[in-house]
């Protein structure tokens, strides 16, 4: 069997594995977070006669779906890809087997994008059905498309950060969202561009068409003013630059689970 | 089959194993030491997980490290349970054979095979969360066998079984060895090693000790005290007839028998018929440390240390 072989025989076992009792839970309550927020929304501008535009909307899918369920379905399947097969201590049965252990980590990635973007689009679908904004369709549309580059990125990020920091995989991921994809995004300067967000808020308002023609030079800083094919390259390449970080990292240690390794 | 050339391997300041150089041909051997004794860094450095700090490992003439045309030819079973809880026997061992470079049906074949080779034919479609210790060690066997390695890598195999765990483990070994396959077998267990083995070899504090079967041993130990027990209704006489022979350096005397430490026990077994024949000693049962493989490994150990 080829590599690429190894990687489907990895998803189909994990998607297996996904079906669990217990994971379905979480992609539920995922795909319920937005779906609960909209239903919180719609419920006080009826009780004072005001409709929210169109523009609130979006912002807060977009929030929702390709930001928070993207980032949180990637986090809790990608970043504990490694960490989790030493901690168990199976990892020895894969490093023994021909490419299985790049198998494992880019079938478990594959997994947690589809994992968690389904999640996304299930709570994103749900909610514009519940709140039916206008132009429901175009905005459905530009959210899938933000969905399929936010959670590989995502999890192209956490996948790097949990085999880099194996043994504090959480704390690691956890951190690096906190300073740099929450602060350093929000900072008008050079270092936002480099992050994910950044790229996703600037393709964010064009795909959705929101308009910001009217705003001022420091708002723009953190917003971008590139055209969407450039995000949109940054993003796959990105993507492809950490997933291939993540590779070397894995064929670079020495992952055992050899107890004389720590005495 | 395997070579080892003056390999050392450091975690840190610590060492892992301390310039240990082999050459195994193809046949069972055992891994015998101690816990922490460097076995589990050795069995990751032939099968990959880990490089030599210094020196060069060869596992049928090959580079073990990310060598997946080697891995075809190994089946590791790893001390550490590890086991998915929430798959069943023929689900994991499927998708381990898949990762192995089989396709689909042939993985699930194989599986299957092995499965019902270690005896778990009517539970292997259960959950291994509802598996006994006995039956989740056979289920890490059928992984490493299902493939139909060339050399068969076991890291305390017997770990946690039951005396019929154990039988039936040894059974199973003892019809893989007769298949004419290659076995390495690490434990702490020694006679677990004799009733499949007798080459052997034995570490400790990241060295190896000794190799080779337990008559090369003996030979080692011939000019090394050994302890003796000799059962006896008379054991004051008879100690006074062994010292008055000069056949004992030391002696320990109890009121069922005596125990004699001898740096020639050859002397001591030709000579005591003849002189029992002609005294009123008797001796009803006689121990040697030394008739075990068990005496060996702490002989050596012994002499390691510097305490012989």
């Amino acid at each position: 069997m080829s590599p690429a072989g190894n990687v489907l025989a990895v998803i189909r076992f994990e998607l297996r594995r996904a079906c669990s009792r217990g994971r379905l839970l979480w992609w539920v309550v995922l795909a319920g977070f937005p779906i609960l927020l909209t239903l919180l929304i719609i419920s006080v501008p009826k009780q004072s006669g005001v409709e929210p535009p169109r523009e609130m909307w979006a912002t807060i899918l977009f929030l929702l779906c390709p930001m928070a369920v993207s980032m949180l379905g990637t986090f809790l399947y990608a970043a504990p890809a490694v960490s989790v097969e030493l901690e168990r201590k199976s990892w020895a049965y894969l490093a023994v087997r021909p490419h299985a252990s790049t198998a494992v980590m880019l079938g478990k990635y594959l997994v947690a994008v589809l994992w968690a973007g389904s999640a996304a689009c299930a709570g994103l679908t749900v909610s514009l059905l519940i709140a039916r904004p206008d132009d429901m369709g175009a905005l459905w549309w530009a959210m899938v498309r933000l969905i399929g580059l936010s959670c590989p990125a995502y999890g192209a990020a956490y996948l790097l950060l949990g085999t880099l920091f194996y043994k504090r995989a959480m704390i690691a991921c956890i951190a690096y969202t906190l300073l740099f994809e929450l602060a350093a995004s929000f900072i008008p300067a050079i270092v936002n561009k480099f992050t994910i967000q950044f790229r996703l808020r600037g393709l964010f308002l064009q795909w959705a068409k929101i308009d910001v023609s009217s705003t001022d030079g420091l708002l723009l800083q953190l917003l971008g003013n590139s055209p969407p094919w450039v995000h949109v390259v940054i993003l796959a390449g990105y993507t492809l630059v950490l997933l291939i970080l993540a590779q070397i990292v894995l064929r670079w240690s020495e992952f055992t689970i050899a107890d004389e390794a720590t005495t | 089959m395997i070579e080892f050339e003056n390999v050392t391997k450091l975690y840190g300041t610590v060492i892992g194993v301390n310039d240990i150089s082999l050459s195994l041909p193809p046949g069972a051997y055992g891994l015998v030491g101690p816990n922490g004794s460097g076995k589990s860094t050795l069995l990751n450095m032939i099968t990959g997980q880990l490089s030599p700090t210094i020196g060069r490992v060869r596992i049928f003439e090959e580079s073990p490290i990310q060598n997946a045309r080697l891995y075809r030819r190994l089946g590791y079973c790893p001390s550490s349970e590890g086991l998915y809880s929430d798959v069943s026997a023929i689900h994991w061992v499927t998708y381990l054979q898949e990762l192995g470079g089989l396709s689909q049906a042939q993985a699930r074949d194989a599986a299957h095979d092995a499965l019902v080779q270690t005896g778990l034919k009517d539970v292997m479609q259960r959950p291994i969360s509802t598996y006994s210790r006995g039956m989740r060690q056979r289920v890490k066997l059928a992984q490493a066998i299902a493939h139909n390695p060339d050399l068969l890598i076991l890291d305390e195999p017997f770990s946690g079984l039951d005396p019929i765990g154990r039988n039936q483990m040894t059974m199973l070994l003892k019809t893989w060895l007769q298949e004419g396959k290659s076995l390495l077998l690490a434990t702490h267990v020694l006679h677990e090693i004799e009733s499949l083995t007798p080459a052997f070899l034995l570490m400790c504090g990241g060295r190896l000790l000794a190799a080779g079967n337990s008559n090369d041993v003996h030979g080692l130990l011939a000019d090394v005290p050994n302890r003796i027990t000799l059962c006896s209704s008379t054991p004051r006489p008879l100690a006074a007839l062994l010292l008055e022979q000069d056949l004992g350096d030391a002696f320990a005397i109890h009121p069922d028998r005596i125990v004699v430490e001898t740096q020639n026990p050859g002397r001591l077994f030709a000579l005591l018929p003849e002189l029992l024949k002609t005294t009123d000693c008797d001796v009803t049962e006689l121990h040697s440390e030394d008739e075990s493989l068990n005496a060996l490994f702490s002989s050596l150990m012994k002499i390691h240390r510097g305490e012989r």
